[in-house]
């Protein structure tokens, strides 16, 4: 069984964005996608995403509306606002910044 | 940001749609999981099973979307304030006791701060107020005296630190010619210039010019509003007309705008705010070297930037310039004031110390919640208890708890507020006639800020406590022993002792206060006037210039009027003077002593008066050696004085000074020499003053004024000669007004109506103070009685007898009263210096007052303790055991 790592303040958001961009989703296929494409490594409680998707939604970074999912059931679907996609690439842009300091630092020392 | 609104208020309002939409998504994902484990290959069961598991509480996930929809806070309030409503619904007992005991005490706390916000904090309705000022002279014997006119116009064409400068005296006038019977009407005479000072102009017309202040140009007026509506119709064409006034013809130049405010004056006073009818010109007359006589008083508007002090300072520059061109302007001193602390200067303390006093009802009244809400704590403990093991975080108990008390606080608010607009009217009525500014006194928006604020901050105050107490309750014990509590009361019930010991010392500080007050009221009331104010009937009468043009005729009228009234039935004496006691008359002059010189830099000095021969019997003022005046003493005989005692004492000590001659002149001729003829004893000018200024009296045949009061000694009821009174002084002058009828009983009040004000006021917190307390030491002691009954039972089935339990009872209020006492006593001696100028004859620290209030205070809680104590010692030791 792969080891699980627990998310890092803040980077749900990020993750939820990211997964957002390539196209509208639900709740649970967010979780999913995460999931399958961290090789099980991260793993999304619900618990903490439904509130993340309620926060993101109030600031405007995305929207929600109700669809059909593939198995023909009422789902709420979420996608990127256009403020959020500029949120996103500002949030990646200073991920990439921490994680290469970070790296930077574990590495020299 | 508007996104972020929007989205909150459809949440709020959309409530249920939000939530059920919420529920839909979450079912949503939960049958999504159970799919992929059913996929995985497992049973339905098995797969549903697996998907709670991993999904976790659902509602804990809910509650956290809706923090995160940013609702929360705001529904969670609604649901504590609905849930608040329902607990005290549910103990009504409780809540009336609570709320009403601080209405009472807020609402009393508004009251205090309605008179404060309208008398002290409220600016002077002038424009930039805080640029008017006082203008007065002062020297060691006189503190605050009046101007002499040719020093003013000296200031006013010399001062530079003033926009402008003004000066007023008191002259009434009598309206005649008018809708109705001869009218006195309070009057002033004014420099030009003076509304242009306080910033006021008139609603018609204009106001004096610098001409009217020639003699002889004194016959023009300006009336008030009031005086314009009631006797003129509010005529438009008034300006230009010509009114009967003192039997003369003046011409209406002006009429104020309603709300024209009187600044207050010292000299023949008329209170801040009260009514003047008519203001008509200051004219300056006589030799301008003569600098010997004050009687008008200065006011001022500073320049922008100038304060009072550099004003004084340059004031006083050019009093030492008068100083050396006119000998009597030598030796005195300019006082500038602003007009602010001249109006409320007096009051201000009393009212602080009002405030002071209410606001320690109200922490008493805290203090008895917080302890009424500990011990219902306990009581809740369960409940707390289930709701914590439920997963209520300890701050979200804290929160509906004080939610609680806030409710509580905001309900007795509003009540307080309404028992405010009440008390303020009552207040208001009660209140000392000379007290500043009352007429403006109402609950207006800054009251209503202050009770929400107070009320608000009263919540938290006794709530928080509790609360937090109540919070830290121990889920599994709460649970464990049912809700009884035996270990966890030893902290909360340090916390509610501590609570009834600083309620019962708050409320001794103020026992001591309305105490020293009370002492110091009784002193007053029983100190010695100098005369005797029981049946006697006063009034005021001015005969007309136009009329009574020499003085002959006027010491006639007088003589006749008096000889009248002395022959009418019932009738002692009656008499006539220039002034009565405790009225404010304050006329000094110099004089010269036959013998004797002053003190390098000093005069002498004297209060001057007029009387006829029985005013001093009328009053009962008693002689102390000599005689009265007599209708001897007339134009053609000496002139002749009686003085005062401190006269007699100050210029002839160890001397008989019956025979003494005093004179007003500097080179005085044998005819200018005056001889005392008798010594009266001293009527102060306030109760309170420590001493009667020097004064002496003339014969009002020798020396007569046109303005006199009269003074009629009667042998029964005064009341029933007020009618024969006016009807003699009708029969000798049908268009005489009879004004200020009084008896000297009611000016004798008067003067102790501050001081009453004062004590009523702080006697009445006291008491509500001593109920409180006396509520707060029931509640514990019932309490801990109540927490003891086993203890109590066990005792008894042990063989203790009934008074050995009462006094275990006993003893524990005892304790708690006595060090509250102590504590009560040491904070009384520390405060009680703050009333040292409100209280007369008596030591802050007086031993009568602090042993009475110490031992009032015992019995009242001893009192406060039997009932319960009672209900312990007959406890059956059966049924006590049983309650186990």
């Amino acid at each position: 069984m792969t080891e699980r790592i627990d998310l890092p303040q803040g980077t749900l958001d990020l993750l939820i964005l990211r997964t957002l961009s390539l196209g509208p989703q639900h709740g649970w296929a967010i979780s999913e996608r995460v999931q399958q494409v961290s090789s099980d490594v991260l793993r999304i409680q619900q618990g903490s995403l439904y509130p993340a998707l309620h926060r993101l939604e109030r600031r405007g970074w995305i929207k929600a509306k109700w669809g059909t999912s593939e198995n023909n059931r009422r789902a709420k679907y979420y996608e990127l606002t256009r403020s959020g996609r500029k949120q996103l690439e500002a949030e990646t842009e200073s991920w990439r910044k921490l994680t290469a300091a970070v790296a930077q630092i574990l590495e020299s020392m | 940001m508007l996104n972020d609104l929007l989205f909150r208020l459809r949440a709020l309002f959309r409530r249920n749609a939000v939530e059920t939409e919420l529920g839909e998504e979450l079912i949503f994902h939960f049958e999504n999981e159970v799919e992929k484990y059913k996929r995985a290959g497992m049973s339905e069961d098995e797969a549903r099973r697996r998907a709670r598991m991993v999904f976790g509480g659902q509602e804990q996930v809910k509650e956290d979307c809706r923090e995160a929809r940013g609702t929360s806070f705001i529904e969670a309030t609604l649901q504590d304030i609905r849930y608040a409503a329902r607990q005290l619904a549910g103990h009504p007992t409780f809540a009336v006791v609570i709320i009403l005991t601080l209405a009472l005490s807020i609402g009393a706390n508004s009251a205090i701060f309605s008179v404060i916000d309208s008398v002290l904090l409220k600016s002077l309705p002038y424009p930039q107020p805080e640029r008017l000022v006082r203008i007065f002279l002062t020297n060691a014997t006189y503190p605050k005296f009046a101007l002499n006119p040719f020093d003013f116009r000296d200031y006013r064409a010399r001062g530079k630190s003033f926009d402008g400068l003004a000066a007023i005296t008191r002259d009434d006038l009598q309206l005649s010619g008018g809708s109705g019977a001869p009218l006195m009407l309070n009057g002033f005479r004014i420099t030009s210039g003076y509304f242009r000072v306080l910033g006021l102009r008139p609603e018609l017309g204009r106001e004096f010019d610098e001409k009217a202040e020639l003699a002889g140009n004194q016959q023009q007026v300006i009336l008030s509003d009031r005086l314009w509506r009631a006797q003129f119709g509010a005529a438009k064409d008034i300006v230009g007309r010509k009114i009967t006034l003192n039997d003369q013809p003046f011409t209406v130049v002006g009429v104020m705008p309603r709300g024209t405010e009187h600044p207050g004056n010292e000299y023949h006073s008329l209170v801040y705010g009260n009514d003047v009818d008519v203001w008509w010109p200051f004219t300056f007359e006589g030799n301008p070297a003569q600098r010997g006589s004050h009687y008008i008083e200065g006011f001022g508007r500073l320049k922008d930037g100038v304060t009072a002090e550099q004003a004084q300072s340059e004031m006083n520059a050019i009093m030492a310039q008068l100083g050396r061109e006119y000998p009597n302007d030598a030796h005195w001193h300019v006082m500038v004031n602003p007009l602010y602390r001249e109006v409320v200067g007096s009051s201000q303390r009393m009212l602080w110390v009002l405030l002071g006093a209410v606001g320690m009802v109200l922490l008493i009244a805290c203090a008895n919640a917080a302890n009424l809400l500990l011990a219902r704590a306990s009581a809740r403990q369960r409940e707390l208890a289930v709701r914590l093991a439920l997963g209520a975080q300890r701050s979200r108990l804290v929160r509906q708890l004080l939610t609680e008390s806030l409710l509580i606080a905001l309900v007795g608010g509003t009540l307080g507020l309404a028992m405010a607009v009440g008390g303020v009217k009552a207040l208001v009525s009660f209140l000392p006639s000379d007290f500043p500014r009352a007429h403006e006194i109402h609950v207006s928006a800054p009251v209503f800020a202050f009770t929400f604020l107070i009320s608000a901050a009263t919540g938290i105050l006794f709530g928080l406590i509790p609360a937090i107490q109540a919070s830290r309750t121990d889920p599994r014990q709460g649970l464990h022993e049912g809700g009884r509590t035996a270990t966890g009361s030893g902290r909360s019930s340090r916390l509610r002792n501590a609570l009834v010991v600083s309620e019962v010392s708050l409320a001794c500080v103020l026992l001591i206060g309305a105490g020293l007050m009370l002492r110091s009221l009784l002193n007053l009331l029983h100190l010695d006037p100098g005369f005797k104010q029981e049946h006697v009937l006063t009034a005021s009468l001015s005969l007309p210039e136009a009329q009574y043009k020499t003085s002959v005729m006027t010491s006639q009228f007088f003589d006749e009027l008096t000889t009248k009234l002395s022959s009418l039935p019932g009738v002692e004496s009656a008499g006539a003077g220039t002034d009565l006691p405790w009225t404010g008359y304050d006329e000094n002059t110099s004089l010269n002593v036959e013998g004797k010189q002053p003190a390098p830099h000093e005069e002498f000095h004297a209060r001057y008066h007029s009387a006829t021969p029985d005013y001093f019997r009328a009053l009962g003022v008693p002689l102390l050696s000599g005689r009265f005046f007599t209708k001897a003493d007339n134009k053609d005989a000496p002139t002749v004085l009686i003085i005062n005692r401190v006269m007699a004492e100050k210029y002839w000590p160890h001397e008989n000074a019956v025979g003494k001659r005093v004179t007003f002149e500097d080179k005085p001729t044998e005819k200018d020499w005056n001889t005392v003829v008798g010594v009266v004893g001293d009527v102060k000018d306030k109760p309170n003053s420590a001493s009667a200024e020097p004064a002496f009296w003339w014969a009002s045949l020798q020396v007569p004024y046109r303005n006199m009061s009269l003074a009629v000694r009667t042998a029964s009821d005064q009341q029933l000669l007020v009618d024969a009174v006016r009807d003699e002084v009708k029969g000798l002058d049908p268009a005489l007004a009879v004004a200020n009828v009084q008896l000297m009983d009611e000016i004798v009040q008067g003067s102790v109506a501050t001081p009453r004000f004062a004590f009523v006021l702080v006697g009445m917190f006291a008491g509500l103070a001593i109920l409180l307390a006396a509520i707060g030491t029931y509640g514990v002691i019932a309490y801990s009685i109540s927490q003891r009954t086993a203890e109590f039972g066990l005792r008894m089935a042990m063989g203790a007898q009934r008074s050995d339990v009462l006094r275990l009872v006993l003893m524990q209020a005892a304790k708690l009263v006595l060090t509250g006492t102590v504590l009560g006593i040491g904070l009384g001696l520390l405060l009680a210096r703050v009333l040292k100028n409100l209280i007369y004859e008596v030591s802050p620290a007086d031993p009568l007052t602090f042993s009475a209030v110490a031992l009032m205070v015992i019995a009242i809680a001893v009192l406060a303790c039997y009932v319960p104590a009672r209900k312990a010692m007959q406890a059956d030791p059966m049924v006590a055991l049983r309650a186990e």
